[in-house]
């Protein structure tokens, strides 16, 4: 069996423009990007729409991505992440504007968040997303320049702040771990991180989401993250951790 | 102006977590090009990929692919 040949290598050709590397990219890496942005986004269109939109602007990136030799597949994970979080952000204030408008006083508090059961938490997101306007084509909604302004980096975060291939190749043998890890986690601790990561919410928005206070969640989510951080440290160096 | 308060922040600046303020915060301190800071968010971007990698892969419907190689297609024919 022929060896695969590095992302890193297939990135170099795709940046001369060739086009069977980009599929071969495709190929190789689309499920993962696509399952973490099926997760963000509610419909499946959307997640489509921004799975295609990521490749293509590696196409377009992958000239200067290509000359510091960064981990190809972090790029796709922390850009798809980030392109699906802007949607689900825009997609969210469509219809908090909508819920304002019209007559639905418990759409709109629904919308805005407030005390819930537990047991809503981490569901009432999607409750948010089925209305029937957000199914289908979503092309028309694109994220609000503030948010984007509000998050990274003006543009494209600076390619040096990629890991190495070889650090995300260390992660990725010890995956397993790492996400038993994050099954550890205290639940309220998991369920904020969970709000941040895949909901794309912010520390006052998880605390209305939760029903609990700024400073509670705030500090729940810095324990989860050096945690979490703690950990992938310990798996991925030289010494064994006790997981 | 040191940084130490700011090593719990970098994974949920990076997660678009903080207010509105600390962002900005980090960022400015970013811009002016601090190494240990850098340093951080690189290390902070792995803690990152842990995270998004945490959702099952699922298989885009073909068609996504065909799209994506037309368009880039006709995007690379011109160079040519």
């Amino acid at each position: 069996m022929s060896e695969e040949l590095p992302a890193e290598d297939l990135l170099a050709r795709v940046a001369r423009q060739d086009v069977a590397a980009l599929s071969e990219l495709y190929d190789r890496y689309a499920p993962r990007v696509y399952g973490l942005i099926a997760h963000i986004l509610p419909s499946r269109d959307a997640a489509e729409e921004i799975l295609q939109k990521v490749f293509v602007r590696l196409w377009i990136e992958s000239p200067s991505l290509s000359q510091e030799r960064r981990s190809v597949v972090a790029w796709l994970v922390v850009t798809a992440r980030e392109a699906a979080v802007d949607r689900l952000r825009a997609l969210r204030k469509r219809v908090l504007n909508a819920a304002l408008q019209g007559p639905g006083v418990i759409a709109r508090k629904e919308v805005l968040g407030g005390p819930k059961s537990k047991a809503a938490v981490l569901r009432s997101s999607a409750v948010i997303f089925t209305a029937k306007p957000l199914e289908g084509k979503s092309a028309a909604i694109e994220p609000d320049p503030a948010d984007r302004a509000r998050t990274l980096w003006p543009g494209a975060f600076p390619s040096a702040w990629l890991p190495q291939p070889k650090e995300i190749s260390l992660i990725d043998d010890r995956l397993v771990l790492l996400h038993k890890a994050i099954n550890q986690l205290p639940k309220p601790q998991r369920q904020a991180l969970e709000l941040a990561v895949l909901g794309g919410l912010r520390e006052s928005e998880i605390a209305a989401e939760m029903g609990e206070p700024l400073g509670k969640v705030r500090s729940s989510l810095r324990a989860a993250v050096t945690f979490i951080k703690h950990r992938r440290r310990a798996v991925c160096g030289t010494w064994a951790a006790n997981i | 102006m040191g940084c130490q308060h700011l090593e719990e922040l970098y994974e949920l600046w990076l997660l678009g977590a903080l207010s509105e303020q600390g962002s900005l915060d980090l960022r400015e301190h970013l811009g002016r090009g601090c190494p240990h800071c850098l340093a951080r968010v690189r290390e902070a971007m792995e803690t990152v990929y842990v995270l998004g990698r945490a959702p099952k892969p699922a298989r885009p419907h073909p068609r996504v692919k065909s799209e994506l190689l037309r368009q880039i297609s006709r995007q690379a024919a011109p160079n040519r």
